[in-house]
């Protein structure tokens, strides 16, 4: 920790003076020549850039800059939604990645300090360092949408909890070091009623995991096998029975910090997109697409105005609820979108191969299809607005 | 410059205080003395984003036609413009232009919010060499060259203008004007928001109370989903808007910030009409039911100083010219 590359870092200042901090974190990232090896570095593989990213996180923890936002008891340094936000945001006008492991640390970080304060002072600062980085066991074959249909079974012997059954479509899942489930500990027809959230390490004899690789050929997801494995109930994130309300303020954060998040990715992904296309020589644009570039911006700067609305909802202690889901769905709106535009843009180099950036451009692609269904369905997200903000009549069967 | 900002319970008081002045406002009529009772001015001072986004989203959930927008935009002129002789109207560029006032050297060409009763003299944006003009023309110079617009919303006051260009100067004020776009353009989107949400509270009315197959169609999926889509519209455009009054002190008037609220806000309205008039059936379409009304009255809105069409192409053609990927949000 010496104190001549980042002299900002540790003055109080900084965790209750949100400007001072973005003022602090431009300069340094601006200055900090150690960070040039992640300024358009290309992964071929998904364990791959995990890792590499997770490198970077180190580099921003050794420097201080990522602890800001998180509590000083779990290995932060203070402050706010607002500054983990605004990190965000400057690695991407820096031309820098928000490293992949803090996409599902902002989904499961907030519960943990929320429910588990004490699991969250012991094993958040090795994630903030990018040492490890965590999964999330939600879904399973037969509980994709209807999360409350669920199976993988936690039962109770003695100081511990014993897991059987599955999990599906974790992100990070093949390389993540532990993973939160959502598992039923009530009877098979409790529905929302008899779940618990557990950590569990991946490592932990009668835990099997195996990649799951998207059409791009990358293993962003995986499957989880639970054998019998045994959890401490010292584990438990929240009460026995008390999953549910765990998982609805997960979701919170699931659908707006990431939503903000995904804003500041998506615009540098624009900007670098456009530079491509106009960098090339003698290659004309079909037409119209001066108009689909200015509504594929519009989509981001929707999602970007609407998503700040809702950070600053979150530090100022609110609780969000079913709004999320409007985030969620602008979110959805704008990483299609832009997948789309880049898709159609870059035309025959898509289809048929062209330089590795492009490569880039096609994997991801795959992933933006993601965005309509992981962290509830579009269709779910509509549902949770009709039923539980504009109050319409419920669904017959619902 | 800024006093107090409103509170929430102070603005709910307002917004009630403006919806009963205005449906007590007859077509074209005035609301400024209506306002000056109201002690609006102060209002304004105090908080000018809350002020006039309040006002102008009543003013489009009233449905309301009334010239208050030109004080929006002659607040900005006034400033770089000889003393006025009496009270001033403003002429707006005509639609098929964008923002954009027509050459100094060809015809009148543009669009009055109402007519020129008791207006005495009326504020012609132009442009000449490239920069834009502001000429100003006595009233009854201009009334021959107007009539009621008849186009597709009938519920308007508004006139076009079209005809041989009076005699007139008026000092090169450039700047002023792209303040004045900028304001209007914030203005136009508050309005067009209100006329949404109305548009919105009608059809959740009316397929919560249509009962097909035996159960409100607002029970039905497809149904349900269009009306979540209308609400995530006008949510985004709303905060959009908000941003946009956030960057209004900026050097340009915060011109790019409030050109994306009125994109948004104009890209709301189409969505919203387009779920809304069919959800509500027969009665979207028809005069059974005041949709139709919101659905013209939201597209002229949009068509002023640049329609969400012209402004997604211009800015996507500066973003592929190089402009810098504004942020426009910051937190």
């Amino acid at each position: 920790m010496s104190a001549q590359v980042r002299p900002a870092v540790g003055a109080s200042g900084l965790a209750t003076d949100l400007n001072a901090y973005r003022q602090a974190l431009r300069a340094y990232l601006g200055a900090e020549p150690r960070l040039d090896r992640w300024r358009g570095a290309r992964y071929t593989t998904t364990e791959e850039r995990i890792r590499g990213h997770g490198m970077l996180m180190g580099a921003l923890h050794r420097d201080g800059w990522n602890r800001y936002g998180w509590p000083e008891a779990a290995g932060g340094l203070a402050g706010d939604e607002r500054h983990r936000a605004v990190l965000y945001e400057e690695l991407s006008a820096a031309g820098l990645p928000v490293p992949e492991p803090v996409l599902m640390l902002e989904t499961l970080g907030p519960p943990l300090v929320r429910f588990a304060p004490y699991l969250a002072a012991e094993l958040l600062p090795a994630y903030l360092r990018g040492e490890e980085w965590w999964g999330q066991g939600f879904s399973e074959p037969e509980a994709g949408s209807d999360l409350a249909a669920l199976r993988c079974r936690a039962r109770r012997d003695g100081d511990s909890y014993v897991l059987s059954g599955q999990k599906l479509w974790t992100s990070h899942g093949a390389t993540a070091r532990r993973l939160m489930c959502l598992v039923r500990t009530g009877s098979p027809e409790s529905r929302h009623r008899g779940l618990t959230m557990v950590l569990v390490d991946a490592d932990a004899p009668g835990v099997s995991v195996r990649p799951v690789a998207l059409a791009s050929g990358r293993n962003e997801l995986a499957e989880v096998f639970f054998d019998d494995a045994r959890v401490p109930a010292s584990r438990l994130v929240g009460a026995e029975g008390e999953g549910w309300a765990v998982a609805m303020y997960l979701l919170q954060f699931e659908r707006a910090m990431f939503a903000w998040l995904s804003a500041t990715v998506a615009l540098r992904r624009l900007r670098e997109l456009r530079d491509m296309l106009t960098a090339r020589d003698g290659h004309r644009l079909p037409d119209g697409s001066a108009r689909r570039v200015g509504e594929c911006y519009a989509d981001l700067v929707a999602l970007r105005a609407r998503s700040a609305q809702t950070v600053r909802r979150l530090a100022a202690g609110e609780a969000v609820g079913p709004e999320a889901s409007v985030d969620k769905v602008l979110l959805a709106t704008a990483e299609t979108g832009l997948h789309d535009l880049a898709r159609d843009l870059l035309g025959a180099e898509f289809v048929l191969g062209g330089p590795p950036e492009v490569e880039e451009w096609r994997a991801d692609w795959w992933y933006s299809r993601a965005s309509t269904i992981m962290g509830g369905s579009a269709e779910v997200q509509r549902t949770i607005l009709a039923d539980h903000v504009l109050n319409l009549p419920k669904e017959r069967g619902a | 410059m800024t006093g107090t900002a409103l509170d929430a319970a102070t603005t709910e008081l307002l917004a009630g205080s403006l919806r009963e002045l205005l449906a007590s406002v007859s077509a074209g009529g005035e609301l400024g003395p209506a306002l000056d009772a109201l002690g609006w001015a102060e209002v304004l001072a105090d908080d000018p984003a809350t002020a006039t986004t309040l006002l102008f989203t009543e003013h489009g959930r009233a449905l309301v036609s009334s010239r208050a927008l030109d004080d929006v935009l002659l607040a900005e002129l006034d400033p770089a413009l000889p003393p006025a002789a009496g009270s001033r109207a403003l002429l707006y560029p005509h639609p098929a232009e964008g923002a954009d006032p027509a050459p100094l050297d060809g015809p009148l060409w543009g669009v009055l919010l109402g007519p020129l009763h008791g207006v005495d003299e009326v504020v012609v944006p132009a442009t000449a060499e490239g920069r834009t003009v502001l000429v100003t023309v006595a009233a009854t110079d201009l009334a021959a060259a107007g009539g009621p617009a008849t186009g597709f919303d009938l519920g308007s006051t508004w006139h076009t203008v079209a005809g041989p260009r009076p005699p007139g100067s008026g000092p090169p004020a450039p700047e002023a004007w792209t303040r004045a776009v900028a304001a209007g353009r914030r203005a136009l989107a508050a309005e067009m928001i209100g006329v949404c949400e109305s548009a919105l509270t009608l059809a959740t009315a009316h397929t919560t109370d249509r009962v097909q197959y035996g159960r409100p169609i607002a029970s039905f999926q497809a149904v349900r989903h269009r009306l979540a889509e209308a609400y995530v519209a006008v949510t985004a455009a709303r905060a959009v808007l908000d941003a946009a009054w956030t960057a209004a002190g900026g050097a340009d008037g915060g011109g790019w910030a409030a050109a994306a609220a009125k994109l948004q806000a104009g890209r709301a309205q189409a969505q919203v009409m387009r779920h809304a008039v069919q959800v509500c059936g027969a009665m979207g379409l028809s005069q059974e039911s005041e949709l139709h009304r919101h659905v013209t009255r939201a597209a002229a809105l949009d068509a002023l100083l640049g329609g969400h069409m012209a402004l997604a192409e211009s800015a996507g053609a500066a973003l592929l010219a190089g402009a810098d990927v504004h942020p426009v949000v910051e937190l």
